[in-house]
């Protein structure tokens, strides 16, 4: 199960969607597809807004700049995530952290 | 390091990652046969180990609670048929 852990500075993405076998998995698929283009917009807007830590474990995202466009397309990321949980419940977790 | 890669599997659990609950297995326990057919054998000394009773004991040979076969006299080891399709192992004085 890939488990989303949120605050309103820090995202933590872990584990594994295990929806199916690896190259089919479309839970993880939409996943990464969210997760990914949510960053990269961010950063063309502002390179300072977010940094991102990629450890194969973990995908962090620290939010250093709550400006307009980072917090909604963070919201907008959050939202899809949510949108992802209440089809695929069994693959995927979101929970507000500390 | 600013843009990051498009992975669309970085969350799918990678080939070979994939764990089982199995591969666990007890040691052997070597059982069969400890006196073979003609074997001379002292009193006590064990004949067969086994599982429930594969071989029965025959004459001068007694049984313990896990169905171990042992010798009650010094004397010669004997394989023998018991009944139809059952064994049996006996030991006779030499």
């Amino acid at each position: 199960m890939i488990k989303v852990i949120y605050t309103k500075e820090k995202i933590i993405i872990s584990g594994h969607a295990n929806y199916e076998s690896y190259g089919n998995d479309i839970v993880c698929a939409s996943v990464s597809s969210i997760v990914y283009t949510t960053i990269n917009a961010i950063l063309n807007f502002n390179a300072k807004a977010i940094k991102y830590i990629d450890n194969n474990d973990t995908l962090e995202i620290n939010i250093l700049n709550q400006d307009k466009t980072t917090k909604t397309l963070i919201t907008n990321m959050l939202d899809l995530l949510n949108d992802l949980e209440k089809q695929y419940p069994e693959n995927i977790k979101l929970s507000k952290g500390e | 390091m600013l843009f990051i890669k498009l992975d669309i599997q970085r969350f799918a659990h990678k080939k070979g990652q994939s764990s089982t609950d199995n591969g666990r297995d007890s040691r052997g326990r070597r059982l069969g046969a400890k006196l073979s057919d003609g074997q001379v054998c002292s009193a006590g000394s064990i004949i067969y180990r086994q599982r429930g009773t594969k071989i029965y004991p025959g004459t001068n040979v007694g049984m313990g609670k896990d169905h171990t076969l042992f010798s009650k006299i010094d004397g010669v080891v004997k394989y023998e048929r018991l009944g139809r399709d059952k064994k049996k192992v006996s030991v006779y004085e030499a």
